[in-house]
């Protein structure tokens, strides 16, 4: 049976939990493989041991591959690069490729996080596989494994097929692939193999180098890797009012313009405990703060309700409100994504919408109250 | 120093890719703070590989100030998988010795960010994907970057040259088109490349299309009809059973 390996994700020394995701990804796949090869028949062809390899790269891999080992029955890979100390493309993409080779697994298995889409492009490309980006789903056909990735600012699904008997790099959405894994019983086996990573050299296409007159060369410059990691920075993004609030109105590009921020505002105060969030067009526009973004490169959140105005539901908005109870959006466009992912649809121009809310004259309103309440 | 801006078109009006705007911004931007100071003036060209109309984008980019234009002229496919893209746009890149490719870290449509990374290792560069900024203090010999994470987090790297980033909205404001370049553009010559002298023989894709899908719906999406009033008035009796207002 051919194998699947799991590339860990891993960020400041410790495992990031999108891992756990990528392996249940794994499971799915052998699940489907095995029903082809195994029509009919169930469990105790599942039981095969060894399809599932967990890779796990780092300076010194024992302590984050047992702590995997602990969860899952997989067998993990502490992949030894001496000197890894923090991710680095060129590191990751020369020492994986190198042991990947000796696998020759049929998957390769990467999150698509900011990690995934800086290496894993460029490993396909060294392993000669196929490579997908984005899946969010993988089932079969009568020909083999299909995979499903959003296009088109995910108003559609892309279905793709890898070429046969050609091993296949898929980078996995975060958040869709359930980390349900099977209890586990039994400790995964765990192997440490040391690949040191070589200086790449000698691709610099400029012979000379003008240097600046006014600044002396730096003497980092001068090392032999390509690319030095130099600090993590963090923005100041910890947002306690996005995230505590119970009620979260949003804006995105549909607003139209950063004057239209207030009606948006004035929407948020027709509620209790409520915060106004934000797509990340307008916050690279410049028209809100960065600690008003939702998404996945600003905050998850779980409020009770959130009310997306104008925002059109691309899957990095998305993984953002995933946890929230209700989702009502306001959209001018029928066909807008986030019309699948609400529980309410008010097609209508949000601004026009908006006015009309705060203009609803009270009286007419139902009082309805839920009978346990107070009021 | 030589910049290579890879650009796309994109969408039913033909616009130019959103994060690819972001891009050539940042290679103009380059351009201006540091040209004069190292030993070799800095260049900016864009290429794009798509239909006819395509060289729509490249007017533009000539408007905003990119030097030269290159076009593959391609048909329309609705799926071009990234790496037959990337091996067309390294056969133009090799032509010319460019210190810095830049790409959108996506493409609005096919929404891949594969070609940029994958464009590096065919090359042999080395790549940082999802930059947010980006400098050359020292010398012409590498760029310091920030690289954007998940949470807010960043990294700073320093890579040296010649490289590949794929850049990320936000990093700067993209420019509008100057009138007075976007009349010189209309005499300048795009450099047009037909695939065919490219790539006699097609490149081998490992990756195949079958269809295209809705998403699935993920809640009850229940609409909400009527006049405007109708409609908030539905909304506040919803969110007022459920006691959110
Ligand atoms: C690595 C990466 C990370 C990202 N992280 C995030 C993130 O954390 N958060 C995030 O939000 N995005 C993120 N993005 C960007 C994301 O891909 C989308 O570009 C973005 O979410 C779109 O924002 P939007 O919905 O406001 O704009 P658009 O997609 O332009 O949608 C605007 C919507 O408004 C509607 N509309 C237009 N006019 C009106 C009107 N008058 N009334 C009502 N509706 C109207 C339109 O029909 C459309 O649906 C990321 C992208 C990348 C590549
Ligand atoms: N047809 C194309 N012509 C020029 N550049 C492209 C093309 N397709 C993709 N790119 C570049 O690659 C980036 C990422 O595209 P993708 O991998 O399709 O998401 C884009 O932002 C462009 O910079």
């Amino acid at each position: 049976m051919t194998q699947i390996v799991i590339i860990a994700e891993i960020f400041q020394g410790m495992i990031r939990p999108v891992t756990f995701e990528l392996a249940a990804a794994a499971l799915k796949i052998k699940k489907l493989n095995m029903e082809k090869k195994y029509p009919g028949k169930k469990t105790p062809q599942m039981e095969i041991p060894g399809v599932v390899k967990i890779i796990v790269p780092a300076d010194d891999p024992l302590p984050l591959a047992d702590e995997i080992s602990k969860r899952m029955d997989f067998d993990v890979i502490g992949l030894r690069i001496p000197g890894l100390k923090t991710y680095n493309s060129d590191i990751y993409k020369q020492c994986l490729s190198q042991l990947i080779k000796k696998i020759k697994p049929s998957h390769i298995l990467a999150a698509n996080t900011s990690q995934g889409r800086d290496f894993a492009p460029g490993l396909a490309v060294r392993l000669k596989a196929a490579s997908i980006s984005g899946v969010n789903q993988i089932r079969s056909d009568d020909q083999g494994l299909i995979y499903s990735r959003p296009v088109l600012g995910n108003t559609r699904n892309m279905i793709i097929r890898s070429m046969p008997d050609t091993p296949v790099v898929l980078t996995l959405m975060p958040g869709v692939f359930k980390q349900d894994l099977p209890d586990n019983k039994k400790k995964g086996k765990i192997e440490i193999c040391e690949i040191p990573f070589t200086p790449v050299s000698g691709t610099t296409a400029k012979l000379k180098e003008s240097s600046r007159i006014d600044k002396p060369v730096s003497a980092k410059s001068n090392s032999k890797n390509r690319i030095l990691h130099q600090q993590i920075l963090q923005k100041s993004c910890e947002n306690p009012a996005l995230k505590g609030a119970q009620i979260v109105v949003a804006a995105g590009r549909g607003i139209g313009k950063q004057e239209n921020l207030e009606a948006i505002f004035k929407f948020a105060k027709c509620f209790s405990s409520s915060a106004v969030g934000a797509s990340r067009p307008l916050v690279d526009l410049g028209w809100i703060g960065y600690e008003h973004q939702v998404g996945i490169t600003g905050a998850a959140i779980s409020p009770k309700l959130y009310i997306a105005c104008g925002i059109s539901g691309s899957s990095q908005h998305l993984a953002g409100i995933k946890d929230a109870e209700v989702v009502v959006s306001i959209n001018k466009n029928p066909a807008a994504p986030i019309f699948r992912h609400s529980d309410l649809c008010i097609q209508a121009e949000a601004l026009e919408f908006i006015q009309a809310f705060l203009e609803l004259p009270r009286a007419d309103l139902v009082t309805y109250r839920p009978a346990n309440n107070k009021a | 120093m030589n910049i290579l801006v890879c650009i796309k078109q994109v969408g039913d009006n033909g616009d130019m890719n959103r994060f690819d705007a972001f891009a050539l911004e940042e290679a103009l931007g380059l351009k201006e703070q540091y040209d004069g100071q190292f030993l070799e003036p800095i260049f900016v060209d864009v290429v794009t590989i798509g239909g006819q109309a395509a060289s729509e984008i490249i007017r533009r980019a000539f408007g905003m100030g990119a030097d030269k234009g290159f076009h593959i002229v391609t048909r329309k496919t609705v799926y071009v998988p990234p790496f037959v893209t990337a091996s067309k746009l390294a056969a133009v890149a090799a032509k010319t010795p460019y210190d810095l490719i830049l790409t959108g870290i996506m493409s609005e449509d096919l929404m891949e960010g594969q070609t940029g990374p994958m464009l590096a290792e065919i090359m042999g560069f080395p790549c940082a994907a999802g930059v947010v900024k980006t400098g050359l203090p020292t010398n012409d010999n590498a760029v310091f970057l920030e690289r954007e994470m998940e949470n807010g987090f960043r990294e700073s790297l320093e890579i040296r040259l010649p490289a590949v980033l794929t850049i990320q909205a936000g990093i700067n404001t993209p420019r509008y088109p100057s009138l007075s370049k976007m009349l010189a553009a209309r005499q300048k010559k795009i450099i047009t490349l037909a695939e065919t002298d490219l790539f006699p023989e097609p490149i081998q894709a490992k990756e195949s299309y079958l269809s295209m899908e809705y998403p699935e719906k993920t809640r009850a999406g229940h609409e909400i009809k009527g006049t405007l009033a109708d409609q908030a008035k539905q909304l506040f009796n919803f969110l007022r059973k459920k006691d959110l207002i």
